[in-house]
């Protein structure tokens, strides 16, 4: 009798083993490192990206998880503050890869602090997503990085080709970009871009980021009499206050920044001189376009960060679903395998569409997410988009 | 004739906001020999103070200047009680003694770059403007806004300049600014007068900040491009001299603005640091300034 009741309290202790270790086994965790600004002048996107990270990976824990050879994983996002430098990019770097352990890098941001982690993951086999816009980090020599946004390479032909036949009369532009790596490889490219639509360059210059009196660089850019005034990748808020100060001495033409992102920037500090500014790398929520899903995450987006969201921040969530893609595909976690079989999946974006990955003609691979290119403008107000094309 | 009669008040707009800025600095230096890192951090309380609640008291029905005062009222006591804090327990401990208040003040810095940011988020707010339209002078195109703003630093820079001069409080700071201990031999209440210069001072950066909300980007860095610029103009004008802070702000926002216009905006903030080593290396001590 005695014997019967331990055996039974054993095989209860072994069942309760069993289910506890299969509970353990359930919860599988895939770490994502995420090398972001969350502090300084950029920290809003990195908040951002790190809240749509976390909206992601409960989507796919509430949805099942990702099954690789019959066991569920579950993303789990470590966001690092790179103070969009490069020289915090490294320690982050160091930080995620060499402490924490991560072999995916669910997202980064800032070209400088992406060139310094993309150096060490490629040493150690680790998969990389960027919304850096830098072409030196694309390339057959990166087998290992995908491109989570669209990057001037795939905005500025489509914008400036819009922009150009929507004002044929228009012939001449004046840009400005800040001085850093970002601006400088967006300034090269749209140079080409402008002249290949037959607009003369009038002048083209770089400002330091953090610069706060922008009277002096409108009064440059409006005696240069340009058609066209194009702000590349300076941030909305910096060129929301050139625009004002180009309408307080009196010009008035076609207004571009070619990236963009959003419209609240811009119209804090631009106020009504915002009107009109074109993007190309904005999203709004507000027209028939939206989605209902896109909707309830960018009211929660705006209670928790302030601000709508934009595509900086949505490369965050596209990544979560790619990944989970590739590793179903390829029926691992290993990166290598995941990075492989990367290029031929497609995913449910966040912008309501099927998407996968291209980019073979101009980066030597398929490693870019084609992604629409979203032209948007400032009318009365609001952003609303005006053409949607497709790379 | 015209562009330069544009970029000549252009100077002169900025010139006042760097002004503003700069006569803390030199004041907080003059009487308590301490570098003030966290100067721009008030500035950018103030700013932010008024940037959250202007909108709603608007909202609510009042007038965009009666809005605007009852803002920068609540912008002002904040970044005034900010500065209390920061002297009451830190600053005091460190009077004259530069290496541990840069020491302090950095810390400081690090730290309500975080409060800041938790507190008010990363995003840039706006401030419509209290007194649109614009005027023209000479030709050249000015905001009414940033008139307002060039005729409150200018009456401020002339009562600081009057009062040092001719109230007791004022006499009182320069005394101890000139010689601490000779000034205390002789009864002036040097903790008091510390403490009451580091407020001023703070109120300066206060109204820099209501005052600037309106025409620029607010942030909770907005700070830093201040106080760099600030800084320079203490540096070139002579660190402690009221004189030379409004002289290096003046100087600093012309090469701003001409090497802006005349060459690249990149090209004019290497110019700024520049001319501080060039001076540096004829004025040590700045063109007028005692050390």
């Amino acid at each position: 009798m005695m014997i019967k009741t331990k055996l039974k309290t054993g095989a209860a202790i072994l069942a309760l083993s069993g289910a506890m270790a299969s509970a353990v086994h359930a919860e599988e965790i895939i770490k994502l490192g995420l090398s972001v600004p969350l502090s300084g002048a950029a920290a809003v996107w990195g908040k951002g990206a790190e809240f749509l990270c976390e909206t992601a990976a409960a989507e796919i824990k509430a949805a099942g998880g990702v099954t690789v050879q019959g066991e569920t994983y579950n993303f789990q996002c470590l966001p690092y503050d790179n103070k969009y430098n490069a020289a915090e990019g490294t320690k982050v770097a160091q930080a995620l890869l060499n402490r924490e352990g991560v072999k995916f890098i669910g997202g980064s941001l800032g070209t400088a602090p992406v060139q310094a982690l993309q150096s060490l993951a490629e040493r150690q086999d680790v998969l990389v997503f960027t919304v850096a816009w830098g072409a030196s980090l694309k390339g057959v020599d990166h087998p290992m990085t995908f491109t989570q946004m669209n990057t001037p390479g795939e905005i500025l032909p489509l914008l400036i080709g819009y922009i150009s036949d929507k004002y044929p009369d228009a012939k001449s532009v004046a840009m400005l970009n800040p001085n850093d790596a970002t601006g400088q490889e967006t300034e090269a490219l749209a140079q080409k871009v402008w002249a290949d639509n037959s607009v003369a360059v009038a002048g083209s210059d770089f400002y330091e980021r953090g610069t706060t009196e922008f009277q002096p660089i409108a009064a440059r850019l409006a005696s240069l009499n340009p058609a066209i005034i194009d702000l590349g990748a300076t941030p909305p808020a910096d060129a929301g206050a050139i625009f004002k100060e180009l309408d307080v001495i009196g010009w008035n033409g076609v207004k571009v920044v070619e990236v963009g992102t959003g419209a609240d920037g811009l119209k804090a500090t631009g106020g009504e001189a915002a009107e009109g500014v074109y993007m190309g790398a904005g999203v709004t929520f507000d027209g028939e376009t939206a989605t209902d899903h896109q909707k309830a995450v960018n009211d929660e987006a705006k209670a928790e960060i302030g601000e709508s969201l934009n595509a900086v921040q949505i490369g965050f969530y596209d990544s979560l679903y790619a990944l989970k893609a590739a590793m179903e595909k390829a029926d691992s976690v290993d990166p290598k395998a995941v990075a492989d079989a990367m290029p031929a999946v497609t995913f449910k974006s966040f912008y309501g569409q099927d998407v996968g990955f291209y980019g073979e003609d101009t980066y030597g691979r398929n490693q870019q997410m084609r992604l629409p290119i979203i032209v948007t403008q400032v009318k009365d107000g609001a952003l609303v988009e005006v053409a949607r094309l497709t790379p | 004739m015209q562009t330069f009669i544009q970029l000549g008040a252009t100077a002169l707009q900025i010139g006042a906001v760097y002004i503003l800025f700069s006569l803390g600095l030199t004041l907080i230096f003059g009487v308590m020999r301490i570098v003030n890192f966290v100067h721009g951090h008030i500035f950018a309380v103030a700013a932010l103070i008024v940037a959250y609640i202007l909108p709603p008291l608007a909202a609510g029905g009042l007038s965009a200047p009666v809005a605007y005062v009852l803002a920068s009222i609540a912008g002002i006591a904040v970044a005034l009680g900010l500065g209390a804090l920061l002297y009451f327990f830190g600053f005091r401990y460190f009077q004259r003694d530069l290496v541990g208040s840069f020491i302090l003040s950095i810390g400081f810095v690090l730290l309500l770059d975080g409060v800041l940011l938790h507190l008010f988020g990363g995003a840039v707010r706006g401030v419509p403007e209290i007194f649109p339209g614009r005027v023209s002078i000479a030709g050249a195109q000015i905001t009414v806004q940033r008139l307002f703003l060039c005729a409150v630093a200018l009456v401020m820079a002339g009562v600081l300049y009057w009062a040092l001069g001719h109230t007791r409080l004022g006499k009182a700071l320069r005394a101890v600014s000139y010689d601490h201990e000779a000034a205390m031999m002789v009864g002036v209440p040097y903790a008091r007068i510390a403490f009451l210069g580091f407020m001023i001072a703070s109120l300066l950066a206060a109204i820099a900040g209501v005052l600037l909300a309106p025409v620029t980007i607010v942030s909770p860095v907005i700070g830093t491009d201040y106080l760099i610029k600030g800084f320079i103009a203490v540096i070139i004008g002579g660190l402690g001299s009221v004189p030379g802070a409004i002289l290096g702000s003046l100087f600093v926002a012309s090469i701003e603005t001409f090497g802006s216009y005349y060459l690249d905006s990149s090209y004019a903030t290497l110019a700024i640091f520049g001319m501080v080593i060039v001076v540096l290396l004829f004025w040590p001590k700045g063109v007028l300034g005692r050390g």
